[in-house]
């Protein structure tokens, strides 16, 4: 009888062993997991914390544990049943990630963390109170010139139904391509994918307006929820030649991220001070504004007119098959920028970064780039927290100042022609370039080809050129 | 007590072994620790010269971050008299605001995607009779062929360049020596400039 109990014993904790190490085992630089796990244990508040700060959930979910013992204590007892053995994996895990990620993680995390976010806390609310007062005043004039809005709602009505008319045009040129057999699969697929990543955003506008509360506010109301600086360039411009003391009614000046001080250096002579999308050089003797930098290409917005100035397409070589120009969209590309414009009225309807032809370092993230959307692999290493967020464009991935919303590095670059499974490797990787840890798994033979792309390892037919598989996530 | 003690024991260890089982079973493609030792653990923007010109202007636009992150990228670093001599005033003046543009686009035209060395770039021009077309991060690309037992790099406005250290390999990437400067395509560049007098 008793070896009949002690046999039961031995077979119970043979089965209950491997179930309860699965979902917490492993420890692999799986970001999803770990993150799922530690979303878990998390309890109300913690949820209550994540959906108050809009993008970006997951990953400070991520960084949460290490922000000190109070909160383990909370989990240990949230479940008490679980007791020290997954901490304990946890730790593990933690342990095991280790390596890069944590040195990132490190080299970004700041010694006096709580002191300093005290200070930028008080900081903050000096400036929202000084902004607010700015919001008002601009406002009012605001009001006081308008007068004529029914009218200009009729306009924006008869707009909105030649937008619905255009639509269906589209649709229905779409529908005649089908019908004819005609394929511009792949060109077009290429242009929504990144019309897709470009406008994951467009859901989390408002989360993005709450994120950056001291960002790019102090904007009358009418442009304060446009994406981009928010003051007219004619107005900014009238400012060059005043005293500083006198515009900070005007102008919610800024002190710059430390970052970008080695870009925009002090001398003896003037000093910078940012505000509302413009970089401000000011004389030292008498602080007079000498000239100002517009940090959002043209300091053009969506819902302006376009300046006549930029008559030409202009887009460069790599981005057009993404920008054609039809009936329906004119693009122009400035400063950095590309802008989408109807061709009917002339005004700007969307605006996009390109990395490396103007916008980049020290520039103005769009306001429309709200929500948290670095893609999946890179998510270990970049994810938000109270010092940076970070945001993916076209190229890259940017770390951006969140009281600010100015560019304070490029965190990744990624590549534009990246490869797709079904697709024909691009122009440019008959090279093997696969990351050292894999080499003696993914190598080269007559009969599949292995290439990195973008965080990704992929499977290549030599015979067609065709990328046949993703076959492993890799980051060093 | 003893004839419980043995079943005891194998309970234990059965136990053990099905957990190390399920971690194993969850874990990513065996990585080859050899050679990320290999690699060491310096980044790519730490083994840079950092009083070097080139890290100057890595800096000045921002992507020094980029080259101490994951990666991983292959950058090819010309040399400090290479970046003295180059066309135009953008690299002599690289904090300046307004060669931000100029520089980045030069600068990603000198990293490209993933870990090449030497010994891929020679296969891949073996391969491809000749010559071979690497991409770079910046979205172009450019053309690399043997010169004797050298790999020489040709870029757009025909700038040329010879690798002239090879293989210097760090945790989250490899760097090459170049001894000049590689100019991205003309045509690209000016294409999306903005017309004069705005």
């Amino acid at each position: 009888m008793t070896r009949l109990i002690l046999a039961a014993g031995v077979a119970a904790l043979a089965i209950s062993a491997p179930a309860s190490a699965g979902p917490h085992g492993g420890g692999h630089g799986n970001g999803g997991v770990h993150a799922a796990d530690q979303k878990q244990g998390g309890g109300q508040k913690q949820q209550q914390a994540r959906q108050a700060r809009g993008g970006g959930q997951a990953r400070q979910a991520q960084a949460r544990p290490s922000r000190g013992g109070g909160e383990r204590a909370r989990q240990a007892q949230a479940r008490p049943a679980r007791g020290g053995g997954q901490q304990a994996r946890q730790a593990q895990v933690r342990e095991a990630r280790g390596g890069r990620a944590h040195q990132v993680r490190q080299a970004q995390a700041r010694p006096d963390h709580a002191r300093a976010r005290q200070v930028r806390q008080a900081q903050a609310r000096e400036q929202r109170g000084r902004e607010a007062q700015i919001r008002e005043q601009r406002g009012r004039q605001m009001q006081a010139q308008r007068g004529r809005g029914n009218e200009s709602a009729n306009v924006r009505t008869a707009e909105r139904v030649r937008g619905n008319q255009r639509n269906d045009v589209r649709r229905e040129m779409v529908r005649r391509n089908e019908a004819l057999g005609r394929n511009n699969g792949p060109v077009i697929a290429a242009r929504e994918n990144q019309r897709v990543a470009l406008r994951a955003r467009e859901g989390g506008r408002v989360n993005f307006a709450e994120n950056f509360d001291n960002g790019i506010r102090g904007c009358p109301p009418g442009l304060a929820k446009k994406p981009v600086a928010c003051m007219p360039p004619g107005q900014a411009r009238q400012f060059v030649g005043q005293r500083l003391n006198v515009l900070r009614d005007e102008v919610a000046f800024r002190d710059l991220p430390s970052r970008l001080q080695y870009v925009y250096r002090d001398t003896p002579d003037y000093y910078y001070r940012y505000g509302d999308g413009y970089m401000y050089r000011i004389n030292r003797t008498d602080d007079v504004i000498l000239s100002l930098l517009p940090l959002f290409g043209l300091g053009y917005t969506v819902g302006q007119p376009f300046p006549a100035a930029y008559p030409y397409y202009g887009v460069p070589a790599a981005y057009q098959p993404f920008y054609p120009s039809s009936p329906y969209y004119d693009y122009r590309y400035a400063d950095g920028y590309l802008y989408q414009i109807d061709p009917y009225s002339g005004l700007i309807e969307d605006v996009d970064p390109l990395l490396g032809y103007g916008y980049g370092y020290g520039q103005v993230m769009p306001l429309a780039y709200s929500a948290y959307n670095v893609p999946y692999q890179y998510r270990p290493y970049y994810y938000d927290t109270s010092d940076y967020y970070y945001r993916y464009a076209p190229g890259a991935i940017y770390q951006v100042d969140p009281t600010t919303s100015l560019i304070t590095a490029v965190a990744a670059l990624l590549s534009p022609n990246s490869l797709a499974i079904g697709r024909p490797l691009p122009i440019g990787y008959g090279a093997y370039n696969v990351p050292y840890a894999y080499r003696t798994t993914y190598y080269d033979t007559p009969y599949n080809w292995y290439r990195y792309s973008n965080g990704g390892i992929y499977r290549v037919d030599p015979a067609t050129q065709l990328v046949t598989a993703l076959v492993v996530s890799a980051l060093t | 007590m003893l004839k419980t003690l043995p079943l005891c024991v194998c309970a234990a260890a059965l136990a053990l072994g099905a957990c190390g089982k399920s971690a194993s079973s969850n874990t990513a493609p065996q990585q080859s620790s050899e050679a990320k030792q290999a690699a060491g653990d310096k980044t790519i923007a730490a083994s840079l010269d950092q009083k070097g010109k080139f890290f100057a202007a890595a800096k000045a636009v921002g992507l020094d971050a980029t080259l101490a992150g994951p990666g991983p990228y292959t950058v090819l670093v010309p040399s400090d008299d290479a970046l003295g001599k180059a066309e135009g005033d953008a690299l002599k003046a690289p904090t300046d605001p307004k060669n931000r543009a100029q520089i980045t686009r030069i600068l990603t035209y000198h990293i490209l995607p993933g870990v090449i060395l030497s010994d891929d770039i020679s296969k891949a021009i073996e391969n491809g009779k000749g010559k071979a077309v690497l991409a770079t991060m910046g979205g172009e690309t450019l053309t690399a062929t043997k010169d004797g037992g050298n790999i020489v790099l040709t870029g757009g406005n025909g700038s040329k360049a010879t690798v002239t250290q090879a293989d210097i390999k760090a945790s989250n990437g490899v760097v090459h020596d170049i001894d000049a400067v590689l100019m991205p395509p003309a045509t690209a560049a000016n294409n999306g400039q903005p017309p004069q007098g705005k």
